[in-house]
């Protein structure tokens, strides 16, 4: 007489982004189908579904990786046009902007001379600086990737990188997210993987004292 | 994998309710968390070492030399002035993410405790939840 087949460990139910969720088992017994229940079968299932989600949780964790590196990218991006439109408005505007730090009371020479050129020293080539006065310019270019670079007004970059710096978090907070349920997961199945060979430990022990107590009655 | 002698094994009464598997679910998500907050907090820190140095170094230079400030990739010839209050504001920000990882370790630490009372009286030796 062969169990029923156990009910799939694996659910349909799924998390926002597809993953499914993991069965609980609340009673092993129940679960597996009786006392004669086969093992094997379940323990190999169950190895599978763990197998299925690590894989999961590798990717993942790479695609976090990815993102945790590029923001800082981004934000170091931002940071340099933030301060070239900073300049800017420092020229335009009458002296006295609190965030704008061209403009202070110890900086008196600011209101009557034009704020000195803007000079960098930037990478040339690896280890390599070279130095380099920026002239007065609206305009920034951005490397998009894939061998692209395109030019934007000061203003209209500011927006775009802050929308990416902003599409990128929600990613990693969507991936974190997604690693922690993952992580859930995990834990059940590896919860239910000891339960269901314990119950088999039991099983196979309750077994053997049985025979060998009938062993005895039988002398 | 080393059997425990009969009169140490749990019996059926200590059977994994799903309560039991939600506290043990949120504590593996936490101890996870609280990992990841320990490995940012070392960049910080190592940044924040950094803010500090420069803090130094800029009181011993010569006021009247432009500073080279680092901005993204690029250095930044600043008048020495500006340069101290850019610092000023870059480490009162990396201070402030610090102080966020700080409450969030904590509170996760916190809860961990707790579980970690909860199950252990509930299931002794039959579970680990130390490093």
């Amino acid at each position: 007489m062969s169990a029923p087949e156990p009910s799939k460990i694996i659910q349909e139910e799924k998390n926002p982004r597809g993953i499914p969720k993991a069965l609980f088992i609340n009673d092993v017994e129940e679960y597996l189908g009786g006392p004669a229940a086969e093992v094997e079968k379940v323990l190999s299932a169950f190895q599978d579904a763990l197998a299925k989600y690590r894989y999961m949780d590798s990717n993942l964790t790479q695609r976090r990786r990815g993102l945790e590196d590029k923001i800082p990218d981004i934000k170091k991006t931002l940071r340099m046009v933030e301060y070239l439109q900073g300049r800017r408005e420092g020229k335009k505007t009458a002296p006295a902007d609190d965030e704008d730090d061209l403009e202070d009371d110890l900086e008196d020479e600011d209101d009557d001379e034009p704020p000195k050129p803007l000079t960098t020293t930037f990478e040339l080539a690896d280890t390599l600086f070279a130095e380099a006065e920026i002239e007065e310019t609206d305009t920034v270019y951005l490397w998009l990737g894939a061998n692209v670079m395109l030019s934007y007004k000061i203003p209209v970059a500011i927006e775009l990188l802050q929308s990416k710096l902003d599409a990128a978090q929600t990613s990693l907070n969507n991936t974190v997210e997604d690693l922690e349920f993952l992580r859930e997961q995990l834990t059940v199945m590896e919860v239910n993987t000891a339960r269901v060979y314990n119950w088999d430990v039991k099983r196979r022990r309750d077994r053997k004292d049985n025979e060998s107590a009938v062993e005895v009655n039988v002398e | 994998i080393s059997q425990l002698a009969q009169e140490e094994e749990n019996d059926d009464a200590n059977e994994v309710t799903w309560e039991d598997q939600k506290k043990i679910n949120t504590f593996s998500k936490l101890n996870t968390r609280i990992q990841n907050i320990k490995e940012k907090m070392e960049e910080l820190m190592v940044q924040k070492e950094a803010l500090d140095d420069l803090a130094n170094e800029l009181e011993l230079v010569d006021e009247d030399e432009p500073v080279l400030y680092k901005v993204g990739e690029a250095f930044l010839h600043l008048s020495h002035p500006r340069a101290v209050r850019r610092l000023t504001k870059d480490t009162a920000a990396v201070d402030q993410e610090i102080a966020t990882l700080v409450g969030r370790s904590e509170a996760c630490e916190e809860e961990m405790k707790q579980l970690k009372v909860a199950l252990y009286a509930k299931f002794g030796s039959a579970i680990n939840l130390d490093e």
